[in-house]
Order: C-alpha cells, then structure tokens, then sequence
C-alpha cells in the first residue's frame, strides 16, 4: 500500500454489464491532481461513476481513505462518500435554487450550522470562485464557465477532501479553460484538497496534472501512469504516442 | 469577552459555538473588546473560517475590538484568503425573497396570459397555413409519422378508454336508474344512456384522457425536441416544424378521437346493459331503446365533437411543445400547459356546441 494514498483501485472491471475496463488498479496520492484520460468511449467516465459510489463495479475494490466504497457496510460507504465533493459534466445545478441555495443544500443536509451560517459558508464558497457578486443568481443566468465554477463551490462546501471533476473544460472556450485550471490548482493549494479529473484537454492536462493515467478502450486497460510529461516525452506505446503527439500537432 | 476556538473547528462543534456565542457577540459594541482564543485549532474547515469572517464582520459593524491569539496563523490565513470588506453585509439578506409582491405577480401573470395567447394565435395560423399547403402537395405530409402517432394515440389507449368508458356506463346507469324506478320508467335508462354517451360524454371523456395521455405527451416530445437543438437543426435544413413535427400529430389525434369516442360510448352501453339487467329490464327491451335513441344526428353530432376535441388537443399539444422554453424545468411546464390549455378549451368548446346545436335544434 503506498502510504499517503487516499483513493485506491484494485483489479477493478469497469463496466454496467460487461466490462469496458478489466483488472485496472491505480493509486491517488494525498494531495495531487490526478487526471484519468483516454480518447471517448474508453470507460473514463464509467470509472469515475465507480469511484464516487453511483455504480459497483463489476470486480475489485475501490477504497476512499480506507473505506471501501462499493462493497462496505452502509457506515463504511456513508463515511467514504462524506469525504469527496463531485462536479458532474454538465454542472448539474439545480435550476430552481439560487447559486447561494445550490451551495447550501449540502450544508442543510450534513451539518447542524444555523441557516446565517450556512449562508456564510456557502458564500465564503462562491468567493473562493470568484463568484461571490452572483450569490443571488439562478444557473440559467450564467455563462457555461460560470455554471462549472458554481458546481465546484457547492463540490466544496463540506470542505472535502478529495474533489472529483467529470471533464470541466468540456465546451469551454481556451480561456475560460485555462481560468478553470488556475482555480483547481488554488485549490489543491489553499485548501489542501485532492483533485481526481477526468478530461481529454491536453492543454489542461499539461497545466494541472501531477501525474495521469491513460485508458484504451481497444484492450480495455490502463496502458500508461505518470506525469504527463514523461508520458509525452517517453511514450511507453504507440496509444500513448498517438495521444501526445496531437498535442504536438495542436501547440 | 473570551471565546476559545476547539481544537477541531469541523461544522458539527462550529455549529454549537455558533448558537452558543452570537447572542453573546451581537451584544458588544464600541469599546468591548472580544480575546478570541485560536491557539489550540488544529483542524479548521469553511464552518470554521466562517466563523473566524463572521466575528471580524461583526466587530467591523458594531466597532468592538478584537485581541486575537493566533499562535497557529489559523485566523491570519482565513483573513488573507476572504477579505472581510467583501463580506459587508449581513448572509441572511444575500438570498432574494422570492415571493414578489402580489400586484406585480397579477400583472406578470396577466402579460404572461396575453403573450401566451398571442402566440397560440400565431402558431393557429401557422399550422392553418401548413395544413392547406398539404391540400396542394400532399406528398408532403409525414405519413409513417402520422401513423406512428395514430397508433401511439389510439391504439395504445384502447385499453384505458374501454375501462372508463365502460365504468361511466355503469355509473351513469345506477345513478338515473335510482330516479327514473321511482316513476317506473327505468327503461329509459339506456335512452338516456345511449344520447348521453353519444352526444356528449363519450367525446368529452375521451378527449379528456387524449389530453392527459397524448396531447402531454405531445408537448413533452417537440419540448425536449427543443431544448436538444432538434427544431433549430429542422430549420436550418428548410423543413418547417409545424409541417414536419405538429401535423402529423394534429391530423393523428383529430383522425383518432372520433374512432376512441365510438369504442368509448361502445363500452360504456356495455356497462349500462349490466345494471339494467340487473334490475330486471331484459337486455333486448335495453337494445331497443338503445337503437332507437341512437340516430344518425346524435351519432354524427358526436363524431363531429369528438373531431374538434381532437383538433384542440393536437394544436394546443403541439404549441406548447414548440414555446418550451430552453431550461430544464420547460418541459415540465410545456407538458403541464399542454394539458390545462387543453381541459380548458375542450370545455368551451362543449359549451359552444351545446348553445349551437340548441339553436339549430338538433
């Protein structure tokens, strides 16, 4: 066991009913922006489902700090799911309630703090993302970029420590991205928090990642761990090649 | 006053120091000075920092002072990171008050009203545009769509109409029959039957289920259509999507309603016969009356409702299906205004016909 893990994948079968990934095992280290890439379809996204707990996966265990999240006892799983915050690919804000409101809900729900409080701490969160001034705003009136940061902040709002991120440059323009990418590493670095994203942006990914991962949907494994420079400048296969090379295309 | 932070300034003790010290705290004002005791925070989360912004906001606004222990520099990195000048204003006022006031809401609901029937009357004249276009290029008409919904509409609904149908027979049968044994003329039941179902029940509860099953349904479909960019691509490619998407559901439920209203009246004489035998009229005394009841007017008449029921359902369906409007809850609501406005006008409708036909006396 590596000693500062706090997410580890072991011999896990990804998939609903049959497997899109086989025998995958990984570790997150405390601390790090750690980046699951893979071109589309390769089961990115369906890993990620299984690590924050919305779908068991077929074979093997996923542990958050310890608990196993798929196939513990109900404490064990609550205990696991209390310490990550996820923003959902669409942001996944709930239209009817303010942005104030969408950062509150979870603190109404875990914690005992009386309602100025939890106004408090949910605005505290919306200024850690710069969107403090549209605190009264509904979703709708805000731009894509805004939507995502509006997700992380209510990701955040129980402090927790590991943040789970389902592509978050996805249909954002290069600079709302690269804003995106600065806010992560604030708060990887002020509030001490894990990242876990999943992303096909290399641009992002050069800019955020400690180290990645790679997965190919044609032998439905892990085909590559490290940073992302590494990856790029020694390819351990032609995939991973393939992969980085576009980058050098693009840039 | 003297407040000492735990070590552990998670939520959960945050909130009992919260509710305990605030009373204390909104007491102090110029002068007092506030020891705020941090030395001992090992483990501080948003509760806690939220708590170490909410004094200093305080003591900004009431002008007490605070004497700060922060060996650890828990309170010196909270302070760095939210600037207190940008948390001025009391958390409790931030959110908007939804409940706006009442005569504005009138008002809004009123122009809300008006926009919405503007555009039914739009939509009216677009859809009576389209419709006699097809008269000139019928090839034009969607028909495996057209068929698709007749189907979806009226085969897949025989089973519900036939119930209703039937149980309002049944209904309709015990509650004149109780009356109409008092005077001896029970067998006027299925009279009654036969011209209350023909002429106004059938149709009317049938297009009441078409409403609720189709003309939501409907709705809910061109809606998510909508809100998916589908109508936006039909427009671009030059395929209007009144012709493409609303006729063949206008033409499939004006086309169907009539053939539902006969299964309906059908099933509901059905349900008459077997009170009425029950109560010992012979079944073939109740056919008769039945028969004789059932003329080619009140027959026609209620095909004729039935049709326009349908057509209401089908227009009113379609547009508000084509107004969702592009956020999560729009469908919801299209659905939900598709159904209403539909209820509504096949009310008035039904009264309109009833006033036309007294007229005419037929």
């Amino acid at each position: 066991m590596v000693e500062d893990a706090v997410i580890e994948v072991e011999n896990v079968d990804a998939g609903y009913e049959t497997p899109v990934l086989e025998n995958v095992s990984f570790t997150v280290r405390k601390g790090e922006v750690f980046v699951i890439l893979g071109g589309s379809g390769c089961g990115k996204s369906t890993l990620l489902k299984h690590m924050i707990g919305l779908n068991p996966p077929l074979k093997g265990a996923i542990r958050i700090m310890g608990d196993r999240i798929a196939d513990g006892p109900q404490a064990e799983r609550e205990r696991a799911m209390r310490r990550f915050g996820v923003t959902y690919q669409s942001g996944a804000l709930f239209g009817s309630m303010t942005l104030l409101e969408n950062v509150c809900l979870p603190l109404e729900s875990f914690t005992g703090l009386p309602r100025e409080a939890r106004y408090l701490v949910a605005e505290m969160k919306l200024e850690l993302v710069g969107l403090k001034d549209y605190a009264a705003f509904f979703p709708s009136d805000l731009s894509g970029g805004m939507k995502k940061r509006a997700a992380i902040a209510r990701a955040m709002a129980l402090d927790p420590a590991i943040l789970f991120l389902d592509e978050p440059s996805a249909g954002l323009d290069p600079v709302t991205s690269a804003g995106l990418d600065r806010l992560i590493l604030r708060l990887r670095d002020t509030q001490g928090v894990t990242v876990v994203m999943v992303t096909h942006e290399l641009a992002s990914i050069f800019a955020v990642a400690d180290r990645c991962i790679m997965l190919d949907k044609q032998t439905r494994s892990l085909i590559a761990e490290g940073p992302p420079a590494t990856l790029r400048d020694r390819p351990p296969n032609a995939t991973v090649r393939a992969f980085f090379n576009r980058e050098a295309e693009q840039t | 006053m003297t407040l000492t932070l735990p070590e552990t300034c998670s939520a959960e003790r945050v909130a009992t120091v919260w509710r305990e010290v605030m009373p204390a705290v909104a007491a102090l004002g110029a002068g007092d000075t506030l020891t705020l005791d941090a030395s001992s925070v090992a483990v501080c989360d948003g509760a806690g920092e939220a708590l170490v912004v909410e004094l200093y906001r305080r003591s900004a606004q009431q002008g007490f002072a605070i004497a700060c222990q922060d060996a650890k520099g828990v309170v010196a990195r909270t302070l760095g990171l939210f600037k207190i000048a940008r948390f001025a204003e009391d958390p409790s006022t931030v959110n908007p008050i939804r409940n706006t006031h009442t005569s504005r809401q009138i008002g809004e609901a009123v122009l809300h009203i008006y926009g919405d029937l503007c555009e039914q009357l739009a939509f009216l004249g677009e859809a009576a545009v389209s419709s006699l276009s097809l008269l000139f290029r019928p090839g034009r008409l969607r028909l495996r769509d057209t068929l698709l919904h007749f189907e979806r509409a009226g085969i897949d609904a025989l089973p519900i109409i036939l119930l209703i149908g039937f149980l309002l027979g049944l209904i309709l049968a015990f509650m004149s029959a109780t009356s109409f044994r008092q005077f001896g003329v029970e067998v006027y039941v299925a009279d009654l039957i036969a011209i209350g179902l023909f002429r106004e029940l059938g149709p009317l509860i049938t297009a009441i289920i078409l409403a609720g099953r189709s003309g939501s349904a409907f709705a809910a479909e061109i809606g998510t259509m909508k809100v998916n960019e589908e109508i936006d691509a039909l427009t671009t490619f030059d395929l209007p999507p009144i012709a493409f998407l609303a006729l063949p559901r206008i033409i499939a439920a004006t086309l169907v309603m009539p053939i539902l209203s006969i299964f309906a009246v059908i099933a509901g004489l059905f349900g008459g016969v077997l009170v009425l035998v029950s109560i010992g009229v012979p079944a073939v005394t109740y056919w008769q009356h039945v028969i004789a009841a059932s003329t080619l007017s009140n027959i026609l008449l209620g095909l004729l409702k039935a049709a326009v029921f349908g057509l209401l359902v089908g227009l009113v369906g379609c547009s508000h299906g084509l107004q969702t409007s592009r956020t999560a809850d729009g469908v919801g609501r299209a659905a939900t205004a598709a159904v209403v406005g539909s209820l509504i006008l096949i009310t008035v409708s039904d009264g309109l016909f009833a006033v036309l036909f007294f007229l005419l006396e037929i």
